[in-house]
């Protein structure tokens, strides 16, 4: 992917530029939100990662308005030191289409990226998913695993579901409470591994390989690869 | 002297007074002084005439000694005649030449008469023509100057009357207010130099000094609320969050003296990770426990249904409560239509069912209910039959980073209860901690929709209403 980072913290930049590189992706920075504007309209990305609070008189959220005013659909990631929920969501009514709070995980930074860039290529909500040889009918909602039927409780098939979506990416516990459970704030107890490992029973526990993993320091994964 | 608003208020009546009296006194003045002029003048022309007869009937010698007649009868100064011949020579009457300002024209003048020597008198006269001689009949004003003098000085005195009463009245108000401006203008410089637990004097009645003191004491409490809750949350910040900082610090020193191999390494960096997380994790819990304290969030209410909420959370939290055999019951009667902050009830119901779960025993039993109470508010109740709070505990729980005997041991940081009861207290209604014997029964009541239709019920204060504690019915739970 290439990907626009917009942040003024030196640091925070090189961190994230570095674990970028390593996962992959070609970056380009600006420090300030005029540079971060003026790349951000003369050059094609994948995904831009904006910083709210900038430094100058162009500010985080200001320029994710004026790109969707000028018809950019490129998806943003709104970083931001404040994290409260209305933050968010002002964040989000601005245009952007995801939010992390500073400080973050790269892992949890990694993993909403490459959900942003999966989304903006289209979803086809009616399509069916299929991991190996996992099945998944959203119109139906049958699922399968080879030629068994797995039968799920709505919240697990939704979950399986988000899970799919994203298969071959990381996806990170906050991720899962926000777009499965709706969930904004940190329940403290490992619920959703509770919630994931009951899954893991339902489509992996009777199955040779595995195809739902963790993902150490980071989240889940449902993958068919090795 | 100050600017006070009491004295100039009370100048500003006097002025008005003043208008008032002088707009009253001018027409009764003008209209007095022309009737007064036309009798007089009425008068003055019956004499003439009366003189004019004489002269009729007894030539002019006749006249003359009439008018000699009644010059010697009158009382001096009262009444003034002149007859003098064609050229202005006197020929009888009480005075000495022709005034020399007054022409020997007939007619009506107002003018000044050297009267027998008493010097220039203003003087009423009516000149009249009596064949060739001339005629002269005055009255002076001195009669009349007296009433005048009266008049003036009646209205100057109601004037000064006014002016002092009215001065006094409004130095005495200023001195009145001034002295209970002056000691709120105390009380709240006592406040501004950081004593907040000052108030404004009140007294019983309820003027509108002692009514404005009574809200701006309102406002005083909840100020006081609310920076006891910052002073609480940066005490706490500085008490629990050393903890965790203190052995990430050692984790790291340590790491840095011993220098062990790099698995170890990587084992310690990422308990390091851990532990930022942690504290980043209360910080978190932190903000938001300042935010619903500051009242920020209630921008966010929305109508929902308390059931719905309740089942979720119960749905969310199932496969742990199975994961630790206990068993997760939810009820609840219908719908019920509430008025809250979605993301901020469910974290709060969310932290009721896990303290529920970290404390209910092994094959234990939690309840979740909702129950739509007489006036529609929801009652969330959160029941477990763990070892339950002690009374004396009771108001401890509800505080930031406090952490019963019972919970040593289990992860938390302590601040789940504050953070229910910062909720119930943003949604104006209290957290209730009952017995369960054994076990805790936490109560939260949410009000109703108000625009739902159901209820018709005041939302209750936001008065805070830290613990209420139930009558220990049976003994308290170990």
């Amino acid at each position: 992917m290439k990907i626009l980072l917009v942040e003024d913290n030196e640091r925070v930049s090189q961190f994230v530029i570095k674990g970028l590189q390593e996962a992959g992706h070609t970056t380009d920075h600006a420090s300030n939100g005029r540079d971060g504007m003026f790349l951000a309209a003369s050059e094609p990305y994948d995904v831009i990662i904006m910083d709210r609070m900038l430094p100058g008189d162009i500010d985080g959220l200001a320029i994710v308005e004026v790109l969707r005013k000028t018809g950019k659909r490129t998806p943003i990631l709104i970083l931001s030191a404040l994290s409260e929920v209305d933050d968010r969501i002002r964040g989000l009514r601005s245009g952007g289409d995801d939010y992390l709070a500073k400080p973050f995980a790269f892992g949890e930074l990694l993993a909403r990226l490459d959900a942003l860039h999966r989304r903006a290529h289209g979803v086809d909500k009616e399509r069916p998913l299929t991991v190996g040889d996992l099945h998944m009918d959203p119109l139906t909602r049958k699922v399968t695993r080879g030629d068994r039927h797995i039968s799920l409780q709505p919240r697990e098939f939704k979950l399986l579901e988000y899970l799919m979506r994203h298969a071959g990416q990381v996806v990170t516990r906050t991720m899962l409470l926000e777009n499965v459970w709706d969930y904004h704030f940190d329940p403290q107890t490992n619920v959703v591994d509770v919630h994931i490992s009951k899954l893991r029973q339902k489509i992996d526990a009777e199955f040779e390989r595995p195809l739902l993993r963790t993902v150490r320091n980071a989240g889940y994964s449902v993958t068919a690869d090795d | 002297m100050m600017r006070s608003s009491a004295l100039s208020l009370a100048l500003g009546y006097v002025a008005l007074g003043i208008i008032a009296l002088i707009l009253f006194a001018a027409p009764l003045w003008y209209a007095w002084q022309v009737t007064i002029a036309e009798s007089r003048q009425e008068n003055l022309q019956m004499d003439a005439q009366r003189l004019s007869d004489v002269y009729r009937r007894d030539g002019a010698d006749g006249l003359k000694s009439y008018m000699d007649t009644r010059v010697g009868m009158q009382i001096v100064g009262e009444r003034i005649l002149l007859l003098t011949d064609a050229a202005g020579r006197p020929l009888a009457g009480n005075l000495a030449a022709w005034p020399p300002k007054l022409p020997l024209a007939p007619g009506n003048y107002d003018t000044e008469i050297d009267l027998a020597g008493r010097g220039n008198q203003s003087a009423l006269v009516h000149v009249a023509s009596i064949g060739s001689y001339h005629l002269l009949v005055g009255r002076d004003n001195l009669l009349f100057k007296p009433l005048q003098t009266r008049f003036w000085y009646g209205l100057s005195a109601a004037i000064a009357v006014l002016s002092i009463a009215g001065v006094l009245i409004g130095l005495i108000t200023r001195q009145a207010l001034l002295s209970r401006v002056d000691s709120i203008r105390r009380t709240v410089s006592a406040i501004i130099h950081g004593d907040l637990q000052h108030r404004l004097p009140t007294q019983v009645n309820d003027d509108e000094l002692n009514t404005l003191s009574r809200t701006i004491n309102g406002m005083l409490d909840q100020i006081e609320l609310l920076v006891h809750g910052v002073r609480n949350v940066s005490n706490s910040i500085a008490h629990d969050l050393r903890t965790p900082l203190a052995e990430l610090r050692s984790r790291l020193e340590e790491l840095s003296l011993i220098r062990p191999s790099p698995e170890e390494t990587y084992a310690e960096i990422d308990g390091a990770v851990a532990d930022v997380d942690r504290v980043i994790r209360i910080f978190d819990a932190l903000l938001r426990l300042a935010e619903i304290d500051a009242g920020m969030r209630r921008s966010g209410f929305v109508s929902l249904d308390a059931s719905d909420l309740a089942a979720s959370a119960v749905e969310f939290y199932e496969p742990a409560a199975e994961l630790k055999d206990i068993e997760l019951r939810y009820s609840a009667a219908g719908p019920v239509l509430v008025s809250g902050d979605p993301v901020l009830l469910a974290q709060a119901l969310g932290n009721l069912i896990d303290n529920a779960l970290k404390y209910a025993p092994k094959k234990g039993l939690i309840q979740v209910a909702v129950r739509r109470l007489e006036d529609g508010s929801a009652e969330v109740s959160v029941c477990d039959n763990g070892p339950g709070i002690s009374d004396a505990e009771k108001g401890k729980v509800v505080q930031r980073f406090y952490r019963g005997d019972a919970s040593r041991g289990t992860p938390g940081v302590g601040l789940g209860l504050s953070l229910v009861q910062a909720v119930a207290k943003l949604h104006g209604s209290s957290l209730e901690l009952q017995d369960e014997a054994p076990g805790l029964r936490v109560v939260l009541v949410i009000p109703a929709d108000a625009n739902a239709g159901i209820a018709t019920r005041v939302v209750p204060s936001a008065e805070p209403t830290p613990v209420k504690i139930a009558p220990a019915t049976l003994a308290p739970s170990p």
